[in-house]
């Protein structure tokens, strides 16, 4: 499915030159590998404070993006300011300002939660009398303080994601980078890890924050790009982002038959802007006016296939993003 | 800087003590193979036959004497050959070509300085291809000068006694200094047994420096799959911290390594590697070597099995070409040419130097240059290709 060709949103003269200085600005990022475009011209600016979301279906440029903001990848083109410093130019100075957590639990799991932060306060500069204190404080903030001195290979996945992000925190970064932050963690800790973020960025951090789960960024972020193909096709608040799929209704299809077949049939009614398939047998429709457009829909795949079940679903940023890249997070 | 530099190789450091690697490697294997090298290398028969060039521009009775002595010694019966050379050039000629193993030369007028009390000095020539032969050459000649020191004495003592020139050669002959009466030692050869010990020694010295190193730098891999390295790269500090933070830690590792097997030698089989100082000069700058050549292959590996497959070619490539595992007077001319293009081949050139001819540093500062330019040269490439993949 082609997506729908939209042009993204200016960014807002606020966010870029307004009277504070954004936390994390990057402009015309592009990489290339051969022939193959990786990222093309991205930008965005994060306002200290601002909890910044950025979306997109796998191999659509998240990481390759992310890669290039915290300096492991050069960008072929572009600039990247971290607190106004110049990333290129004074790489050290830049990369203070940020926390950066990768997907992985990026720790040694035969040492101990205090000896890991330990390791990185001294790797990161933090003066040696302010070393125990500040992972103290980190080991508060995301409540290990009772598993400081296990090692982490003892640690559950949630306890392991925690110390993850505790690890970005030791030095006081800016911008606090966070991918993928809570894959494969049970909801207890999953709404530990988003408590403790919501409560960094009320305290004044950016946060720029990558997810497949919809919910987490609409809980978390109140600005959110969405990236496809290397581009950001779509940037905005919450609010601004659904508006672009103007009244359209989210209906979800349980066929039982072609299901093909009847996607193809699905198309083609009028008053259906998307159709997508999301598994074996279900349909994910974006239409205008979807409850009152149901008797058509069953009428179309009449002859190849019975609908089973049917479920309308006001608009809201899954459906934009479906709108806008034609896949699902999942994809 | 340094503090994170230092932080990233005391981690370093514990992991590899904690997981037992660095003794096993560093330590263990090298100092038993070693030993094991010389056990059995060290037995009654010579494994080697030596031929020694004989130089003789004197034509008098000191030359004729030793000549004498050699042919009639039990102890090199079949093992060591005399070949007569008409000139010091000729012999030099023939030492290069592999004809002879060393060479003796005796200049023109020596017997009748001795005889003078003039003392004199008779020339040894070695080839590090040959320390067996060396070593037999220098038996000899050590014992020459043992009876010219003496000859010479009595001399001097009967020309201050106030006994006339033409009458002193008479004096001396009939008070028992008549001519040379040379004496070879017991064994000869022990000192070539000697020589074989430091020769297996060294080569499993500069063998596991390569596998230590690589272990260290196996770890970065260890650290890209963590992800830890990543998080390193993004935080603020040096790109180059976190691999001089593990090259520090491997080299350190290898050159304790390299310094225990050679005290392991000297103490197990007696062997005596040369002047101190040049050994650890020549160790350090092989280790250097070492460090620069697995940074610059290990820095492009991407999985466990190619770290593991590059540091295990790398180790026995150099090995076996440098003379490491063959002594490489035992490898064909081609691949002796090839030794010198290893770190290998000049260590062991080195410190069969240092060993077979009792020389100090300035002896071996061409092999301690070459390994140094290796080094460099490597080490450079190394950064390159790092900067290049941007990890630096």
């Amino acid at each position: 499915m082609t997506p729908p060709s939209i042009s993204p949103p200016a960014i807002t003269e606020t966010a870029i030159t307004g009277p504070a200085i954004a936390a994390l600005a990057c402009e015309g990022l592009s990489k290339r590998y051969g022939e193959l475009v990786a990222v093309e011209d991205v930008g965005f600016a994060i306002a200290p404070g601002q909890a910044y979301g950025l979306l997109g279906p796998n191999g659509a440029g998240k990481t390759t993006t992310i890669s290039m903001l915290v300096g492991l990848l050069r960008p072929d083109a572009g600039t990247v300011t971290v607190g106004g410093v110049d990333l290129a130019e004074d790489p050290m100075r830049a990369k203070a300002g940020i926390g950066y957590v990768p997907q992985e639990i990026a720790l040694y799991p035969e040492l101990t939660g205090r000896e890991n932060l330990r390791f990185f306060g001294r790797l990161f500069g933090l003066p040696r009398r302010e070393v125990a204190g500040r992972i103290e404080e980190v080991l508060d903030l995301v409540g290990l303080t009772g598993r400081a001195d296990s090692r982490l290979s003892t640690y559950s996945g949630g306890m392991r994601r925690r110390i993850n992000i505790g690890a970005a925190l030791l030095h006081r970064p800016q911008v606090l980078i966070l991918d993928e932050p809570t894959v494969g963690v049970d909801p207890q800790s999953r709404k530990a890890i988003l408590d403790g973020v919501e409560r960094l960025v009320e305290e004044g951090m950016a946060l720029l924050y990558t997810s497949h789960y919809m919910e987490e960024v609409e809980r978390v972020c109140d600005r959110v790009a969405i990236i496809d193909h290397g581009r950001i096709i779509a940037d905005g608040t919450r609010q601004e982002l659904i508006s672009l799929v103007g009244s359209a209704d989210k209906v979800e299809l349980s066929l039982d038959g072609d299901v093909d077949t009847a996607l193809a049939k699905l198309r083609v009614v009028e008053g259906v802007i998307e159709a997508a398939r999301t598994g074996a047998t279900s349909i994910r429709l974006i239409t205008e006016g979807g409850r009152y457009l149901l008797p058509s829909l069953i009428t179309a795949v009449d002859g190849c296939a019975t609908v089973t079940a049917t479920q309308v679903v006001e608009p809201d940023l899954e459906a934009t993003f479906l709108h806008l890249t034609g896949s699902t997070l999942r994809d | 800087m340094w503090r994170a530099l230092v932080a990233v190789s005391a981690l370093e450091l514990r992991t590899r003590l904690r997981d037992g690697t660095a003794l096993v490697i560093a330590l263990l294997v090298p100092v038993t193979l070693a030993t094991l090298f010389s056990l059995a290398l060290g037995g009654d028969d010579p494994p080697l036959r030596a031929t020694v060039g004989f130089v003789d521009l004197d034509g008098g009775e000191f030359p004729a004497g030793v000549r004498r002595e050699v042919l009639a010694s039990e102890e090199l019966k079949g093992s060591v050959t005399l070949r007569d050379l008409p000139s010091r050039e000729e012999a030099a000629r023939a030492l290069d070509a592999d004809e002879i193993g060393s060479a003796i030369v005796f200049p023109a007028g020596f017997s009748r300085n001795v005889g003078d009390g003039r003392g004199g000095d008779v020339a040894v020539l070695t080839s590090p291809r040959s320390p067996l032969a060396g070593v037999v050459a220098r038996a000899i000649v050590d014992r020459i000068s043992a009876l010219v020191d003496a000859r010479t004495l009595a001399v001097r003592a009967v020309l201050l006694a106030g006994v006339p020139g033409d009458e002193v050669k008479e004096l001396v002959e009939r008070n028992g200094a008549a001519g040379p009466a040379l004496t070879l030692s017991d064994d000869p050869l022990s000192g070539g047994k000697v020589d074989l010990a430091v020769y297996y020694g060294s080569g499993m010295a500069a063998l596991f420096a390569f596998f230590v190193v690589g272990a260290s730098f196996r770890g970065l891999l260890t650290e890209r799959k963590l992800g830890t390295l990543d998080r390193m790269r993004a935080g603020p500090l040096a790109p180059w911290v976190p691999f001089a933070g593990k090259a520090a830690v491997g080299f350190t590792l290898a050159l304790v390594s390299v310094c225990v097997t050679w005290a392991a030698s000297v103490l197990v089989s007696g062997a005596t590697w040369g002047d101190p100082l040049a050994v650890f000069a020549v160790l350090l700058a092989h280790v250097l070597a070492a460090t620069a050549i697995t940074m610059l292959v290990a820095g492009r590996v991407r999985t466990d099995a190619q770290a593991d497959g590059v540091i295990m070619v790398i180790s026995f490539v150099m090995a076996f070409l440098g003379g490491s595992l063959v002594p490489m007077h035992n490898l064909p001319e081609v691949l002796q040419g090839v030794a010198l293009l290893t770190p290998n081949g000049w260590t062991s050139t080195a410190l069969t130097e240092l060993a077979g001819s009792g020389a100090g540093l300035a002896a071996v500062a061409g092999p301690i240059a070459v390994l140094c330019a290796i080094a460099l040269v490597a080490g450079g490439l190394a950064v390159i290709g790092l900067k290049k993949g941007m990890l630096l």
